[in-house]
């Protein structure tokens, strides 16, 4: 077998109307991340980061192009099938942690668990042992509103390894930390990259995320473009 | 349910507004149908204590005693048919007006021969055999009406003396007074009774009774339908069944309402649900689940305090009546009806985009 990207985009084009013309915000872009390897996306707001995210995870779909999950082409599929892919292979970290309100953060993980309808015991031992991994266990029984920023941003990591992804894809997961959390969040997601295997794609701009880069790429003009730092 | 079910647990003062409104709704809706049961059986308790099957009134009379008026002939015509008896029943609303004292009376008067099979109690027979009196349902007895107190009855001014108690029941809400049929004919008729009455009351076999009816201009009718006749019973009951259908449809419409805003309310949630590969199926099982789970908890806790609020009220002279099998429907229509009503958010569940949750959080 040849060495497929986990993950891959080709051509990809996606165009608001504005007005009377239409906008390409990404524009004929091709984009491929390796297991294992940690790629950080910046650009200016407006640009097209989060579009460029909501594609590469199938949440929405391009208007020309392909998305190759692990080699398997995403294009032709339906919605139904779609989601199953995202269940099965990727994985979000949002800016906010987007965490349940009303789920303790062990429940949060087991919700990964429950949706991929597998069994209950294996799921809620699995979770614990994942929030010890990252240094939460005290914090499993707590609800959101009882934890900090910093504290649900690991869980909102720790909820989207629960589910072993093939692509991590975080929207600005450092922006709203102070630098020294930033720090934290950014090694945990570089560690969960390179640790296991997982082809992670980042939007950040702060040093912490940077720093932690094996490649980082600017979105300009609906293409991307080496950053040589 | 995963998330349903711990969305109920600790965010519960959510849903207590809903729950407080469906178990109102469940409350009214109980105390109704004890309402609509007492009703129906304050007005036809009298019909339902008599040992008949059937009843033949007069054609076209529509189980309406006051319309119906027969003779002898066409109760031979059923007397003679093998495996059948019949006897004949007067049947009339008079007010007995006391004559030493004692409450004034409303009362469904009805004749009865006092050898048919209609009087069971043998000290029944004895008195409706010896001087003309009047039989009276227990209840007046509890209104202090006594036994020897005497009563001017219609027209005819006939004194009568009250012979003896029996559970005898009501006829369109009028408690039952019974007489012999000669003395009910002498109080509807005066002298030219010409042996007339209401209906002809039928036990035993309905062979031959088809025929029967034909040939004497008859309509036969089963007791269930010799119900509507009795006075209020078809409005009473068309409009608890409306005020039911009602209030099942604005629980409905209630619980549709609330469970559409709080789908808006969770779209973002919904769409991080999809995000990470929940199903349609998955997100309208959690949420049309927690509604039902709801509506339930809401529906039964609501049908237990109509239920006591119906007992207490049986204890006062409010005719109301605790029927299981009634209760039971006022349940499950309350519990089905929330489940349709929540089903109207369904195309916005399904339409919520999985991108949205990568949008920035307001
Ligand atoms: N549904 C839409 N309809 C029309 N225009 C849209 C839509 N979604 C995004 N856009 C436009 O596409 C462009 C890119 O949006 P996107 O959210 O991807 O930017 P971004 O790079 O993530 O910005 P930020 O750094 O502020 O998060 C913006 O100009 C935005 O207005
Ligand atoms: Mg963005």
């Amino acid at each position: 077998m040849t060495n497929q990207p986990a993950l891959s985009l080709d051509g990809v084009r996606v165009a608001f109307r504005d007005g009377l013309d239409e906008r390409a915000v990404l524009d004929d872009l091709s984009l491929d991340v390796a297991g294992g390897e940690l790629l950080v996306v910046s650009g200016r707001s407006g640009a097209g980061k989060s579009t460029l995210l909501a594609v590469a995870g199938l949440l929405r779909r391009a208007d020309h192009g392909d998305v190759r999950i692990d080699g398997t082409s995403t294009a032709a599929l339906n919605e139904r099938r779609r989601s199953v892919v995202r269940r099965d292979h990727i994985a979000f970290v949002y800016q906010s942690a987007n965490l349940f309100p009303s789920l303790t953060a062990v429940e949060q993980l087991e919700l990964v668990g429950h949706i991929r309808n597998e069994p209950s015991g294996e799921v809620r031992h699995r979770a614990r042992a994942l929030l010890e991994d990252l240094d939460l266990a005290d914090r499993a029984d707590q609800l959101p509103a009882q934890m900090s920023g910093g504290e649900r941003q690991r869980v909102g990591i720790a909820r989207a390894l629960m589910a072993s992804p093939t692509v991590l894809i975080a929207d600005e997961p450092t922006a709203s930390l102070d630098p020294e959390r930033a720090k934290v969040v950014a090694e945990l997601l570089a560690s969960a990259a390179h640790d296991r295997d997982i082809a992670t794609l980042v939007v950040a701009h702060d040093s912490a995320a940077l720093q932690h880069a094996d490649r980082h790429l600017r979105l300009d003009s609906g293409r991307l473009h080496h950053v040589e730092d | 349910m995963f998330l349903a079910l711990r969305d109920l647990k600790r965010g519960a003062r959510r849903f207590l507004l809903l729950g407080v409104v469906i178990a109102l709704v469940a409350i009214l809706s109980t105390v109704l149908s004890g309402l609509a049961t007492g009703l129906v059986t304050d007005g036809i308790s009298g019909l339902r204590a008599l040992p008949f099957e059937r009843l033949a009134f007069g054609e076209g009379a529509e189980a309406t005693f006051s319309r119906s008026s027969l003779r002898p002939p066409a109760l031979d015509a059923y007397a003679a048919l093998p495996g059948v008896k019949a006897t004949p029943l007067g049947a009339s609303f008079a007010n007995a007006a006391p004559v030493d004292g004692g409450p004034n009376l409303d009362v469904a008067l009805f004749g009865v021969s006092a050898d048919s099979f209609l009087v069971q109690r043998a000290d029944a027979r004895a008195a409706l055999s010896g001087t003309p009196g009047l039989i009276l349902t227990s209840e007046l007895e509890d209104e202090g009406v006594k036994v020897g107190d005497r009563y001017t009855l219609g027209a005819a001014d006939l004194t009568l003396p009250v012979l003896g108690f029996t559970y005898a029941g009501t006829y369109g809400h009028a408690p039952i007074a019974f007489t012999s049929l000669e003395t009910w004919q002498q109080i509807q008729y005066g002298n030219g009774a010409d042996g007339r009455f209401s209906a002809i009351a039928l036990s035993g076999t309905d062979r031959g009774l088809d025929r029967a009816a034909k040939a004497t201009h008859t309509d036969v009718l089963t007791k269930d339908e010799a119900y509507a006749g009795s006075p209020g019973y078809t409005a009473e009951t068309t409009t608890m069944t409306m005020i039911r259908a009602f209030l099942l449809i604005i629980s409905a419409l209630v619980i549709g309402a609330f469970f559409t805003v709080l789908t808006v309310q969770r779209t973002r949630q919904i769409g991080l649900l999809k995000a990470m590969g929940a199903s349609n199926g998955y997100v309208l099982r959690d949420g049309i689940g927690q509604m039902a789970i709801l509506v339930s908890i809401a529906t039964i806790s609501g049908v237990l305090i109509g239920g006591l609020l119906v007992f207490a009220l049986s204890r006062t002279p409010a005719p109301v009546e605790l029927n299981l099998p009634a209760v039971a429907l006022v349940t499950v229509s309350l519990i089905v009806a929330g489940i349709l009503g929540s089903l109207t958010a369904f195309r916005r569940v399904t339409q919520v985009e999985p991108a949205i949750a990568l949008g920035v959080e307001s």
